[in-house]
């Protein structure tokens, strides 16, 4: 008789690293704590462009305790290059410490170092930095203005890139167009914020000529390359631990010049070098992210089919060409999503990244998806509204149905659930609908009601970094899975998780294939030494790769133990089943040997092998994504109402319709699909970084740049739908920064509905919506 | 730089230190002490992370120095239910997902803890809404705050029968 065997993918498992978490035992860079360390304070620009001209340490001097300082002039050449090389790419490098020319506010031009972190603190307040001021590229029309000179040497004019991109005929679409409309969108210039800042921990120990370097990243491996590369020394002799992570969202998934530069302190001081981030450095010069300015044109037929459409799209990139996704990641990721979920076959793009005198700019969560769903879904509601569609019937007439889809770029599409998404989300909103229909005919209360719907390209494969060129070349996941003696298991897992629960799924996982529970099974994460080289956690790639790479590597085990239960059984290999523990006959659940047995069998009596058999049982898996990714698709709806009289608007309602195929863990997904709401509320509605004309920075306290609090939150409601994808081996699509993407879209669509007004920027704070409503005033 | 000695008690443990008055409490905490369990957000008052009971009341340690504190009793989240996190505050944020990356979760944890503990008294659920604003001085960039809010809901329900 066959037994009921329920699975532990899809199971609603409580995330096994929580009780570290909650208990005070969990480990962040700052619990990292060596003897003999030197802490590190930097001497950060105080100019958004200047030609340094001293560097005075003379306050150093009798300073009463040993500091020890590096400029610019002692690290050499080292830098950080984020370069892609095709001609449309103008180089540039950032030096670890600012050689000659600062180029923002916050860029490290010394490193102070000390035996205590406060006086470290102190001993970097009495270097002082002169500058003589160069002029200020503040904005993007600064940076189109062909007077003021760029900000590198040698540069024809102030962009890193400007590229384009395109297919099929759209002057032909432009011909046949009953209707064009244009528009121009903007969204913000932003932060991630993660709660932990950064920081980095390194130290070398002659005995085994060994470089630790503990930093808090998603990335360990490629930091540890790029340390290789940049400091010449052996990979080999390097090891990167990303300990607790407190948050990342893409900012810590980048290689930071501090990284290279502590690791450098530690060799040259031959101490333990430290440096925590503080919260004004974080927001100042970490990395900030959005700040896209687009102009669309569509052209539309007369029954509301979209013929084509024209983009033009910037970018602020700030200063800097951030390693591994460069100055043209944003700008070129806006252009290449922007046709979105969307049948229509003619399609041109122009993108450029301005060089300016702020942050870099770098991948967030979302990673320009977020402003290209703005502007393409205000679009899509600003052409309902000019030729009379309701907003939800004319995306209905077209979104892509059928499946293969090969969208205008060359792209193809997996199978979704564009249309179920977009009928479910009108029955689940159908009240509120109606409300702000009736809401229409009132002075005081508006309510609107706006959704945002899109896919998101995910887990994508090397190919398509190959095309564009990028430095990231790759984005395999590797792990390797171990059964110890005892039938315990150990995952080297080359994800590194900061919030996404995968010492939790991973083991599901992992627990499926072995036929063992997921509570013996450990993940190990975030170390270089004991993880396969992988690209690190980011682009939505853990659970369909990570989890792919997990599963193909536990077949390969379970596959092992089934050819040894059914030696020990004299039965048939394929007749044998692994679960609960057991290897036992499908037909008879009575005959059956503990997988236990079989470990200890595997690699400690090996004198039970079947003749030939190599012992142990570890195997490890590499799992590419699929050429073009895998396409996740979600819709997401607003209720706003607002008060006119006084401006004031609440967010009454949030509701998400998402499918990232299979599910791994809906308590996790659930919880990655929230938190990324949140997070894209806080884009649409608060969090702005804001710069004087002198590019210095206004916003460098949590009093200034304000994020989502839990009072102005509604409860966010998910809804799923799982369409499996035949590209992943678990049919998982990627889903975590699909809660971001979508929340400015719906919001502003639910503020332009709710007003009967077109919003083209976020973010939309009180006195954006005051200015909106104006009109109902009676003040416009 | 002149020295004050001051005498702490931390999560039952009593010291007597020579500490530069500007040392903030989570510095002390967290270096003389060796309890990892208070984080600094921001370290200007503003996100909750530092969280810890200063004689049973919540306060930011990261905007109190520590020789405000001689003779006094702390507590840090590693008081609550020890390394198996057993106080059903915790429990709950776990069966609630409550908590992702783990960074803001002891601020929140040592600020919840003794509203739950009032209304478990008074014997009342909360409304969402006034769990939210019991929250509103805390800041968590992972969860929305919605797994938080249905912890706390949950703590309190257990507790005092006819929850959810
Ligand atoms: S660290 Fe104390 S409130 Fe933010
Ligand atoms: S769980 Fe990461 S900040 Fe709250």
């Amino acid at each position: 008789m066959k037994a009921e065997n329920p699975r532990q993918i899809g199971a609603r498992v409580q995330r096994f690293e929580d009780t570290r978490l909650l208990s005070g035992a969990a480990r962040y860079i700052d619990d990292i704590r060596l003897p003999n360390t030197l802490h590190l304070s930097f001497v950060r620009a105080q100019v958004a462009h200047g030609r340094i001209l001293e560097i005075d340490t003379f306050g150093l001097e009798d300073i009463g305790y040993p500091t020890w300082v590096f400029t610019g002039e002692d690290i050499g050449n080292l830098s950080m290059k984020a370069h892609q090389d095709y001609p449309e790419m103008q180089y540039s490098e950032q030096p670890l410490l600012a050689r000659d020319v600062v180029r923002f506010v916050g860029e490290p031009v010394a490193a102070v170092l000390a035996e205590d972190p406060y006086r470290a603190e102190d001993a970097a307040e009495l270097v002082f930095v002169d500058y003589d001021p160069l002029p200020v590229v503040g904005t993007m029309d600064q940076a189109r203005d062909a007077s003021i000179p760029p900000i590198f040497e040698g540069w024809k004019n102030s962009m890193f890139v400007e590229r384009q991109m395109k297919g099929g005929d759209l002057e032909a679409a432009r011909a046949q167009a009953a209707h064009v409309i244009r528009r121009t969108y903007r969204n913000q210039r932003q932060a991630g914020v993660p709660m932990e800042c950064r920081g980095v921990v390194a130290h070398y120990t002659p005995g085994d000529r060994m470089l630790t370097v503990w930093s808090s990243t998603q990335m360990p491996h490629l930091v540890r390359t790029y340390i290789a590369e940049e400091l010449d020394l052996p990979e080999a002799r390097i090891r990167v631990i990303a300990p607790d992570v407190g948050g990342g969202f893409g900012i810590k998934g980048q290689v930071f010049g501090e990284e290279v530069l502590v690791a450098w302190l530690a060799i040259k001081t031959g101490r333990p070098v430290k440096w925590i981030e503080d919260r004004r450095e974080h927001l100042v010069a970490s990395l900030h992210a959005r700040d896209h300015e687009h102009t669309l044109e569509a052209y539309v037929s007369d029954d509301g089919r979209l013929l084509g459409l024209w983009a033009d799209i910037s970018v602020d990139v700030g200063a800097y060409s951030t390693f591994p996704f460069t100055a043209a990641g944003d700008p070129g990721m806006a252009a290449k999503v922007m046709p979105g979920p969307y049948d229509f076959q003619a399609y041109e793009a122009t993108f450029r990244g301005f060089a300016t005198n702020k942050c870099p700019i770098g991948t967030y969560r979302g990673v320009a998806r977020p402003s290209a769903v703005f502007s393409q879904e205000r679009l899509m509601d600003d052409i309902a509204r000019e030729i009379g569609m309701d907003p939800i019937a004319f995306r209905l007439r077209n979104v892509i149905r059928e499946f293969p889809y090969k969208n205008v770029l060359g792209f193809t599409y997996d199978p979704g659930s564009y249309a179920e998404s977009l009928e479910k989300i009108r029955d689940v909103l159908a009240d509120d609908i109606a409300a702000a229909e009736a809401s229409k005919s009132s002075a005081t209360t508006r309510t609107g009601v706006g959704i945002a719907c899109f896919v998101e390209q995910t887990a994508h494969g090397t190919p398509d970094f190959t095309r564009r060129r990028v430095p990231i070349e790759t984005g395999y996941i590797s792990a390797r899975v171990e059964m110890q003696p005892d039938g315990t298991v150990v995952i080297g897992l080359g994800l590194q998780s900061h919030g996404q629960g995968l010492e939790t799924t991973m083991a599901q996982v992992a627990a499926d294939a072995l036929g063992v529970l997921p509570e013996t099974i450990f993940v190990r994460h975030g170390d270089t030494l004991t993880s396969p080289y992988s690209m690190g956690t980011w682009g939505s790639r853990g659970g369909p790769l990570g989890g792919g790479a997990v599963h193909m590597a536990s077949m390969q085990i379970a596959e092992k133990l089934k050819v040894l239960a059914a030696h020990e059984m004299q039965a048939d290999k394929d007749a044998i089943t692994l679960y609960g523990g057991r290897a036992y006959v499908t037909d008879n659940p009575d005959r059956f040997v503990e997988i236990r047995t079989l470990a200890r069998h595997a690699l400690r009596n090996v004198e039970n092998l079947p003749e030939g058999m190599i012992p142990g049982l570890e195997a490890e898996f590499s799992l590419d994504g699929p050429r073009d990714g895998t396409y996740a698709n979600a819709v997401h709806a607003a209720v706003v109402e607002i008060d006119v009289p006084t401006g004031k608007m609440k967010l009454k309602r949030f509701v998400v319709v998402e499918d990232c195929g299979t599910i791994l863990n809906p308590l996790v997904v659930d919880g990655q699909v929230r938190g990324g709401v949140v997070q894209g509320i806080g884009s649409a509605l608060f969090e702005h970084f804001v710069y004087d004309a002198e590019c210095q920075p206004l916003t460098t306290s949590f009093a200034d740049y304000l994020m989502p609090q839990a009072p102005e939150i509604p409860d966010i409601e998910v809804h799923h739908i799982e369409t499996p994808t035949p590209l992943t081996p678990l049919g998982a699509k990627g889903l975590g920064e699909g809660g971001a993407i979508g929340p400015a879209a719906a919001i502003a669509n639910a503020v332009s509905n709710a007003l009967d007004v077109e919003v083209s920027e976020t973010p939309l704070k009180a006195s954006a919506i005051w200015h909106l409503s104006a009109h109902l005033r009676g003040e416009a | 730089m002149t020295m004050t000695e001051t005498t702490l008690t931390v999560n039952g443990q009593t010291r007597t230190l020579d500490v530069e008055p500007r040392r903030l409490l989570a510095d002390v905490i967290r270096q003389e002490f060796d309890i990892a369990g208070v984080h600094i957000g921001c370290a200007h008052g503003a996100c909750g992370c530092c969280t810890v009971h200063i004689d049973g009341t919540p306060r930011l340690s990261c905007l109190t120095f520590a020789v405000q504190c001689d003779g006094r009793d702390i507590k840090t989240v590693e008081s609550l239910g020890g390394f198996d996190a057993t106080h059903v505050l915790q429990l709950a944020f776990k069966s609630e997902h409550g908590l992702q990356c783990g960074y803001c979760t002891p601020g929140f944890l040592m600020t919840l803890v003794p509203y739950v503990e009032e209304n478990v008294a008074r014997g009342t659920l909360p409304s969402d809404e006034d769990i939210r604003e019991a929250m509103s001085g805390n800041i968590c960039r992972c969860t929305g705050y919605h797994g938080i809010v249905a912890a706390v809901r949950k703590a309190i329900g257990d507790q005092i029968g006819g929850g959810q």
